[in-house]
């Protein structure tokens, strides 16, 4: 997961406060919702170049931030915005 | 269901919507519970619907949920959507409840005789359904519980409730579970009164629950209350009460149509008229496009593993709005049509005026404006636009 990831995270999860975000960490637990998780969604294909295709915007990818880092990586190159 | 069974259902359904007529004024007048209709539920077994025939329930299927609620609200709304509610909880069980707890409460609601009563309203988190702030502590095999909770439907009369607390460990107010608690496990206090403007008979009083339950009686994983949402309480409650709503709407149109065709009916309406034709058919039109999202909904429900399926979701709000929406607009008409007598006055034999009150909680039950909210970012996931 890149450092700079759950820095990124922190201003979605309304409920994350002070608490470390790792891999593990479930993200609907830590407050992500449906409103939330499309601004999250906006913010990761500005950050990374990335466009998430529709099938990756369901409840699997979005589980932890180790599930969502590597629906990320799994974009490659490829996935990449010209 | 059986042939048998189902001559047993009709005759239960007529019981209970009998009783449900009978006391349907006198219930709306006071804002209490409709408590003869629910004896009936609980004599006939109606309340067992939804129970698989394992543990002697009706072991029905939401088409049968649906035409039951139905008929219930086509005489009185408020009976339609206890029931409906009702069989939300128990299919909740059925669904996610495991191994011996499962066994115990199912053996005990198949044959009717339990009514449950839904706890998941809480001050100061604004109706949102999937957080909470009700802390509980685990000491032993003990879970103890105090919960505020400002709208109880049928509260007061309840055997049993489903209650969502946070998990003892909680580190978030998203970790929530969903309990249940015999009423004898609970000291329940009703704190204030309930005179809303209709579905005055559902008295959904605001409570206080303090108790304790065997720490086992989480219904599916500790937190896991969103996973119940997203497969069973969101669809269930939106078909219940669209079908509560569409046999509100539908008894107001039947009653209204007997109207225009009697003699006396006769009289008051031209039936070549081409604005009651035109009328009518707009009311039968919005009632007919809810009873098809219902169908689709249920169709879908059955037949798809996977509830959680954007297409999926974005249909079962979509029900939800569209059926407050629709069923509110049209009883709207008929009060039109029928004018200041026979549309807008109290005990008109037409039941508009009560049908009326009734269904402009519609949009209010879980807020339209907020699942508009929740569909709008679901819509944006689907660029492709797929109806599943």
């Amino acid at each position: 997961m890149d450092n700079n990831f759950s820095t990124m995270l922190r201003p979605y999860l309304k409920y994350a406060g002070t608490i470390d975000i790792g891999a593990d960490s479930v993200l609907r637990d830590l407050g992500l919702d449906s409103m939330r998780a499309i601004e999250l969604l906006f913010a990761i294909e500005d950050t990374y170049g990335v466009v998430m295709p529709d099938e990756y915007l369901n409840d699997v990818a979005f589980a932890t931030a180790g599930s969502l880092w590597a629906a990320i990586e799994s974009l490659g190159p490829a996935g990449r915005q010209s | 269901m059986s042939a048998m069974v189902e001559a047993g259902l009709t005759e239960a359904v007529a019981e209970v919507a009998a009783a449900a007529e009978k006391y349907a004024e006198e219930t709306d007048e006071q804002a209490v519970f409709p408590v003869q209709a629910l004896d009936a539920m609980r004599a006939t077994g109606l309340l067992g619907l939804m129970v698989p025939a394992e543990f002697g329930g009706g072991d029905g299927d939401l088409s049968d949920l649906v035409r039951v609620t139905d008929a219930l609200a086509r005489q009185d709304m408020s009976v339609g959507m206890i029931f409906a509610m009702h069989c939300q909880q128990v299919l909740a069980i059925v669904r996610h409840a495991t191994g011996p707890l499962r066994e115990r409460l199912l053996s005990e609601l198949g044959p009717g005789r339990r009514y449950l009563a839904s706890v998941t309203t809480e001050r100061g988190k604004g109706g949102h359904l999937l957080s909470s702030e009700s802390t509980t502590d685990q000491a032993g095999n003990r879970l103890s519980i105090d919960r505020d909770a400002p709208i109880v439907t049928g509260g007061l009369h309840a055997d049993a409730f489903l209650i969502t607390v946070l998990t003892p460990d909680a580190i978030s107010p998203a970790q929530v579970s969903l309990v249940y608690a015999d009423r004898t496990d609970l000291q329940a206090t009703v704190l204030g009164g309930w005179q809303p403007l209709g579905m005055r008979a559902t008295q959904s009083v605001p409570m206080r629950l303090v108790g304790s339950v065997a720490a086992d009686q989480v219904i599916g994983t500790p937190g896991g209350f969103h996973d119940i949402v997203a497969d069973t309480f969101g669809p269930l409650a939106h078909i219940g009460w669209a079908a509560a709503w569409l046999g509100a709407a539908g008894g107001a149109l039947s009653r209204t149509l007997h109207h225009v065709r009697s003699e006396a009916g006769r009289k008051q309406y031209d039936a070549s008229s081409e604005l009651l034709l035109s009328r009518i058919a707009r009311i039968r039109a919005r009632l007919d496009t809810v009873n098809a999202l219902i169908q689709q909904v249920i169709r879908r429900w059955t037949e798809e593993p996977d509830h959680t399926a954007v297409s999926f979701q974005l249909l079962v709000n979509t029900l939800k709005f569209q059926a407050a929406e629709q069923c509110f607009a049209a009883v709207d008409e008929w009060v039109e049509l029928a004018g200041l007598r026979f549309g807008y006055q109290r005990r008109s034999p037409l039941l508009l005026e009560r049908v009326f009150r009734d269904l402009r909680s519609a949009s209010l039950n879980y807020g339209n404006d907020r699942l508009y909210l929740v569909n709008g970012a679901l819509a944006l996931r689907d660029r492709q636009v797929s109806f599943g």
